[in-house]
């Protein structure tokens, strides 16, 4: 079912980094907590289409992305609001705002289908990323498999610390799982934790890309064959080129 | 969080730098490589892209270009992680990254900081 493969790239590719896009490929195609695997596969074709839509590019390129009059080119699967959430997600995501946000509340888009939403588009920005920077093609995406949405809705999580409802450590519940590792978490932990399977599904594919929980703290960790300052140098040019606060 | 480490591995390297663009002047190895390389990946410039991880693969080896690109695409997402939820940012970094220091890198001059919306 995985359709990530690097057999044809010239050098090796971490094995735990392969097994993690497998799995979250896999995931893709399943029905998730809020969409079921067709949406969600619609959603990661979405979020590979924004790259081309003169309408994003507009509003990149404008002096705010609210100046600019016009629609995204969408692929027809997604509703407007949620074609909007993706191309804009996936764009220019320095400059979202809680207005935006709301607005898209108001025209239909649920908190918590958004936190997935999020996370897909995420989730796919990272697979894509990664290819990209070693010269190589997208990988297919993976075909949807038939099944419902959970629609599990997390007892703790409430709109406190963010625009999208956030799960504090002190208000997890057993159904929520072992959302996190300790009470000590930073707030881009716990940024999704309103769906605890986005949550774990984002969080397996990003720390085998960067570092794995436990060795973030440790700042002269040698678990990568670049060093920390390396890392944390591209992390922060990356960071600065997206213009991210955080 | 590239200052925590720079001190503990007794890097000297200029952070306003992040913001103003990577000259290589400090001494990470290959800094200037691995920004270049990060750049052209987030600005999609296939041309350069590939001449900066040709560059890496002499200086860093095939190991070190897969973690350069993982490390790129990890943060192409938790970019969008953190723009997309709100979240606040003043604790980034494990609560390291002050407001003098956002200030001076020049952080605070990012559209979003204008519209004190995070958090």
């Amino acid at each position: 079912m995985s359709e990530i493969s690097y057999d044809q790239v010239p050098y090796a590719i971490r094995d735990d980094l392969i097994a993690a896009q497998r799995r979250c490929w896999e995931g893709l195609a399943r029905a998730g907590t809020w969409h079921d695997g067709a949406r969600r596969v619609a959603i990661a074709a979405e979020t590979r289409n924004a790259r081309n839509c003169d309408y994003c590019q507009a509003q990149k390129a404008a002096l705010s992305p609210n100046a600019v009059a016009g629609s995204h080119a969408g692929l027809g699967e997604l509703s407007d609001v949620e074609v909007d959430a993706v191309h804009r997600i996936a764009s220019d995501p320095a400059r979202l705002s809680k207005a935006w946000y709301e607005e898209n509340k108001a025209e239909g888009l649920g908190d918590e289908p958004y936190v997935e939403l999020v996370s897909l588009v995420a989730i796919v920005t990272i697979v894509d990323s990664f290819t990209f920077a070693l010269g190589l093609p997208d990988h297919p995406l993976p075909t949807p498999v038939p099944g419902a949405p959970t629609r599990y809705r997390s007892p703790g999580a409430k709109v406190q610390a963010a625009w999208v409802p956030i799960v504090e450590p002190r208000d997890m519940t057993e159904s929520d799982g072992d959302l996190y590792p300790s009470a000590r978490v930073g707030y881009i932990q716990r940024a999704i934790s309103a769906v605890p399977d986005s949550k774990w599904a984002y969080w397996d594919l990003a720390s085998c890309h960067y570092l794995p929980m436990e060795e973030i703290p440790r700042w002269d960790t040698n678990a990568r064959a670049i060093d920390r300052t390396q890392i944390e140098l591209i992390a922060g040019r990356v960071s600065a080129l997206h213009q991210c606060l955080y | 969080m590239l200052r925590e480490s720079s001190l503990t591995n007794n890097s000297d390297f200029d952070l306003t730098e992040l913001t103003a663009g990577v000259t290589g002047a400090g001494d990470i190895q290959a800094a200037k490589l691995l920004a270049d390389f990060a750049e052209a990946a987030v600005k999609r410039e296939t041309g350069p892209l590939t001449e900066y991880r040709n560059a890496l693969l002499q200086a860093l080896g095939p190991a070190g270009v897969v973690d350069a690109a993982a490390t790129v695409a990890a943060f192409h997402g938790y970019v969008r992680l953190a723009d997309a939820t709100g979240i606040p940012y003043e604790h980034a970094g494990f609560g390291t990254d002050t407001t003098e220091m956002r200030a001076a890198i020049g952080i605070d001059n990012f559209y979003a900081a204008g519209l004190e919306d995070r958090g």
